[in-house]
């Protein structure tokens, strides 16, 4: 066994090994760096810099450090140097190592004039909350770049126990939004959906718009100047009719529309030059004003909103960019023919041209029975310009009762009804409290004279221990340090309410005495190793010399 | 407004140049302006700013200052025929210009017609690639040639109340203050601009002013013709004192031209890349200088004078990568003692390891055209090793007080940045050489050529990080366009490196 050990003492504190783990450790930083160029700081920290193979590799080096000293034991006068520098690398090793498992490295948000204690940490949990009992449960989510299958059920929890099956399923670092098409529930049928390109020489955008409410998307939209409106396509007919009151009457009901003029409604004006259309169906008097509410009103002007009658006036829609889409079909006033003009992609071809800058509209996907929903994918995170411009989410899957859900972090908190037991789910940062309150009391942006650039960022705090307050001034390279804590100025936002508010990098590092002493360890020990080195040639060389100069005396020694 | 134009036709007589240079001429050069959150001598703003914007110094023979001038006066109504060119490199810029791809630029004014065009085409792009830079680069240069016809570039002091108020030239330039001078002519003119220098400097002294005397005086061309000279003398071996004398006056003006530069910004100069490769020049030649000292082989002031040659010709004319223009920095670098002790070792750190590299690439060289012998292998590889160490030593210190300053600044020690990452991987090399030669896996043979391959690890550290890989904390040291530099340095010497081991093979197979 002890020879076993020697062996491996032996081959660990090997030059050659040292070597190779060094070249091994440069490969692996290089890989790292272009990582991170390309794919986001998170991503190379997850891949690379805190990954299991990462950490074996930075052990191997210590126990190579560890061992090479060991080897060279007990200690030769020409060596102290060599005994400091590696002494010191141990030391570092030690320091980063209690650092990352006993520090705590995260952000304080300091709003104006409200007190905060709230840490968010680089770490993300899966919380679940019984909001009545005032239990929660939080899962650590893993720290690894690719997508992770969990597979945990939370009902072992006792106080999850008499509540349907609640599972984690996966958990996505990076995530994007994804177009999927779902099925819709019968009681959602002929609530179609669409996808539309709409493009120029210069421009090209894809548009999804839904009448769906189950859908992430929205009915209207809004393009720079151009209002795009998605409505039933029954109401297609009516808008390209040309009728003189230029009024469409929609029967949601019947799912069908009518004018004034194909049901003979006179359409009469009020006093005060109002229009007024008078529909009388099953008996009930509905009196429309155009100009006032598309919503039927009754004879004492009383709204009926329950009716499932509306009315249109495509006047307000000629003078502004409007174009009304009903699925496979489409209309726009167009200026220059002074008049509704409607295209039919069944009919027409695929393309509809658009009068407004060279505008066309394609149609690239129509669905009458299914709705348009972002669903979380894995991305790999793309970084651009200093900026993750993909993959910038991360998403947890769950199956609540057999049904499955994704929680997005950016959705924030998500609330479900279970056995009438109110739960909350949220994928969020680890957060912890201080045990104190810090309060921005004026933050301060300084800049060059005549520029917009900033000269500085300077934070004005209170901080309140239980006793008093104590005012601090925090600003670059002038943090606060607070029992045990380090305060520093990292930056700032303008507050909803006004004014800035600031943000704090918030450290705890019970390595840092051990960093320190190894880095003064480091650099004084490879001093003392390259300038005793240097004696020790010069000694040589005079040696050399000497014998060069007196080669009688040399022979005759020998 | 009118008023003034009127009263400049008035009072200036029509000149029998092409260009009506009214009022402007090279006498202003010395007075004081705010640009960039500094104050500087006009000569200086205008000089960079027309530079920025055409590429050159001098504009139909006009100055910078002539020519800056009378585009600023466009901005009370003096109209002039004076049409600059705005300097375009792009390929695909010139493509949508429509302009050859033999022509570098394009009359400011009718560019100004394409602005529109420009600025879509910039939007459209999704992809933040060289293209994208240079349409920025572009719309910024036009940007930067209409603040200068509006006159919003060119501030003047005016003290109010023992109080400096900076004024735009259609704000400074008043009716009332040229008629106040009593003064006929252009003279009236350059009297009210006299008038407010004299007030600053009485106010807040002419300590604005070092930076014209440094501006003008050029020491780093200087430094050039210097070091070329002490390269010529040190070959010439009977005048090895001369050159030794040239090499000493290479170091002094270098040295001048800094501790100007430092008074001149108030810091270190190493906070950009200007400066670190200003420095690290410096830097490699007073090591050399040292070692050589109590090496006496004049092999270290070659390596050390050659890579001070290189240093000087990139400052001169890589200034599209290299920015020589002295700005103010970003609020985490404003710390001097940091800034002075952790970015100068490492800067020294590279400068040593510079050295090496110089070295083992002279070494190289001469191995093509003679054999080297065992024993001069030897003696080289000894000579190569006395620079890795101040490399080594250096570098650590450096990267250990970067860790401290970020401890200090962003409370860690170390947080994988591509910088610090990068500067660990250079120290990472160039101990496994280290350790390799301990081993005698590397051998005499290889040491050599290994320590020339090593210092790509440097470039990249230095250079790959800002334009290759560019994200980080340490954004603030970022430009542009020296990817294409870097990617030359790297075929040259790979190419040596190749050509020396096809070499050596020859000669083994020669040999057997």
């Amino acid at each position: 066994m002890l020879k076993m050990l020697k062996k491996a003492e032996k081959t660990l504190g090997s030059v050659q090994f040292a070597v190779v783990i060094i070249v091994l450790f440069a490969l692996a930083l290089i890989y790292g760096t272009f990582m991170e160029s390309y794919h986001g700081a998170e991503y190379a920290n997850r891949l690379v810099y805190k990954s299991l193979p990462f950490f074996l590799l930075q052990f191997s080096m210590f126990l190579s450090i560890f061992c090479a000293t060991l080897l060279r034991l007990p200690m030769k006068k020409h060596l102290y140097g060599f005994y400091v520098l590696h002494l010191g690398l141990l030391l570092l090793f030690l320091g980063s190592f209690i650092t990352y498992k006993s520090g705590i490295d995260g952000n304080l948000t300091l709003p104006p004039n409200l007190a905060q204690r709230k840490i968010v940490l680089n770490e993300d949990e899966f919380e679940i909350k019984l909001e009545e009992k005032g239990v929660k449960v939080t899962s650590p989510m893993p720290f690894y770049a690719g997508e992770t299958h969990l597979n945990y059920t939370l009902n072992e929890n006792q106080h999850f126990q008499n509540l349907p099956q609640i599972r984690m399923l996966r958990f996505l670092p990076f995530a994007q939004n994804s177009l999927m098409w779902r099925k819709s529930p019968e009681n959602f049928v002929n609530k179609s959906s669409a996808q539309y390109q709409i493009y120029n020489d210069r421009f090209s955008e894809n548009v999804i718009l839904s009448m769906n409410p189950l859908s992430d998307y929205q009915s209207s939209t809004k393009m720079g100047l151009l209002n795009l409106h998605y409505m039933p396509e029954q109401l297609y007919p009516c808008f390209i009719l040309n009728n003189v009151s230029e009024l469409v009457i929609w029967d949601s009901e019947k799912e069908s529309c009518f004018t004034p003029e194909s049901r003979g409604l006179p359409v009469r004006k009020t006093p005060k030059g109002e229009r007024h259309v008078l529909l009388k169906e099953m008996g009930q008097d509905y009196h429309f004003f155009p100009e006032l509410s598309p919503i039927p009103m009754k004879a004492d002007l009383a709204l009926l909103n329950d009716s499932a009658f509306r009315i249109f006036s495509l006047k307000f829609f000629k003078e502004k960019p409007h174009l009304f889409l009903f699925g496979q079909k489409l209309a726009f006033y167009d200026e220059s023919e002074e008049k509704w003009v409607g295209h039919d992609y069944e009919q027409n071809g695929p393309i509809a041209e658009l009068p407004w800058m060279s505008f066309n509209l394609r149609l690239t996907s129509y669905h009458k029975n299914r709705y348009p929903v972002q669903s979380p994918e894995y991305v790999k995170p793309t970084q651009d310009n200093g900026q993750i411009i993909i993959g910038n989410d991360k998403a947890i899957e769950i199956s609540v009762d057999g049904q499955n859900y994704w929680i997005r972090q950016s959705d924030g908190p998500m609330q479900m009804i279970l056995n009438g037991e109110k739960i909350t789910f949220e994928l969020k940062k680890k957060e912890i409290l201080l045990p104190y309150e810090i309060t921005l009391n004026r933050f301060v942006m300084k800049t060059d004279p005549g520029t917009q650039s900033a000269a500085s960022y300077e934070s004005f705090i209170g901080l309140f221990d239980g006793k008093k307050v104590n005012d601090h001034h925090v600003y670059m390279n002038h943090p606060l340090k607070y029992k045990n804590f380090t305060f520093y100025q990292a930056s700032y936002f303008e507050s909803q309410e006004g004014g800035y508010g600031s943000v704090f990098s918030v450290n705890f590092d019970p390595g840092r005495p051990w960093k320190y002493l190894g880095s003064l360890l480091l650099v004084f020990g490879t001093i003392w190793h390259f300038g005793f080195s240097r004696r020790k040639r010069l000694k040589e060389k005079r040696k050399e010399i000497h014998e060069q100069n007196n080669p009688v005396t040399h022979t005759a020694t020998t | 407004m009118n008023k003034i134009i009127l009263l400049l036709i008035l009072l200036l007589p029509k000149t029998s140049l092409s260009v009506d240079l009214y009022f402007c001429d090279n006498s202003m050069e010395d007075l004081p302006t705010q640009a960039g959150g500094r104050v500087k001598p006009l000569y200086v703003l205008a000089d960079e700013t027309i530079k920025f914007i055409t590429g050159k110094s001098q504009i139909q023979n006009l100055s910078a200052v002539e020519a800056f001038c009378l585009l600023s006066v466009q901005s009370m109504g003096l109209k002039n025929d004076l049409d600059i060119p705005i300097r375009i490199d792009h390929s695909k810029v010139k493509e949508i210009l429509n302009i050859s791809q033999e022509e570098s630029s394009l009359p400011a004014q009718k560019l100004m017609e394409q602005k529109d065009l420009l600025r879509s085409e910039y939007m459209q792009q999704k992809q933040n690639d060289a293209y994208k830079k240079e349409l920025n680069k572009v719309l910024t240069r036009l940007s930067y040639y209409e603040q200068t016809l509006n006159g919003s570039l060119w501030s003047s002091p005016s003290i109010n109340q023992n109080e400096v108020h900076w004024l735009s030239l259609p704000e400074f330039l008043t009716q009332d203050k040229v008629q106040s001078t009593a003064l006929q002519g252009k003279e009236a003119f350059l009297q009210v601009f006299k008038t407010a220098k004299k007030n600053y400097i009485e106010l807040k002294g002419d300590s604005y002013l070092l930076e014209l005397t440094y501006s003008k005086l050029k020491l780093f061309s200087w430094a050039m013709i210097s070091v070329l000279l002490a390269l010529i003398f040190l070959t010439l071996k009977k005048s090895s004192t001369v050159g030794l004398f040239f090499t000493a006056s290479t170091l002094t003006i270098e040295l001048i031209a800094m501790v100007m530069r430092i008074f001149i910004s108030g810091r270190a100069p190493i906070t950009n890349m200007y400066e670190t490769v200003m420095f690290s020049g410096f830097g490699a030649l007073s090591l050399a200088i040292i070692i050589y000292s109590y090496k006496k082989d004049k092999v270290f002031l070659f390596g050390g004078l050659s890579y001070n040659l290189l240093c000087l010709l990139m400052m001169k004319f890589a200034n599209n990568m290299l920015d020589p223009s002295i700005q103010n920095l970003v609020p985490v670098l404003r710390d001097n003692f940091w800034l002075s002790t952790h970015v100068t070792t490492i800067i020294l750190s590279y400068a040593a390891l510079a050295l090496s590299w110089m070295l083992a690439n002279i070494v190289l060289i001469k191995s093509l055209r003679k054999k080297l012998e065992a024993k001069d292998r030897r003696y080289y590889t000894s000579l190569i090793y006395s620079c890795l160490k101040y490399g080594v030593a250096l570098l650590s210190a450096g990267i250990i007080l970067g860790g401290v300053w970020a401890d200090y600044s962003w409370g860690r020690f170390w947080g994988w940045d591509p910088k610090e990452t990068w500067s660990l991987i250079v120290l990472l090399f160039y101990m496994a050489i280290l350790h390799g030669k301990y081993s005698k896996w590397v051998t005499d043979r290889n040491f050599i050529p290994l320590v020339a391959a090593a210092f790509l690890s440097v470039m990249m550290a230095w250079f790959g990080v800002n334009y290759i890989l560019a994200t980080g904390l340490h954004s603030y040291g970022f430009s542009e366009g020296g990817a294409i530099f870097l990617a030359s340095f790297f075929t040259i010497q790979i190419s040596v490196l190749l050509l020396y081991y096809a070499r050596e093979k020859i000669k083994a197979d020669h040999n057997s």
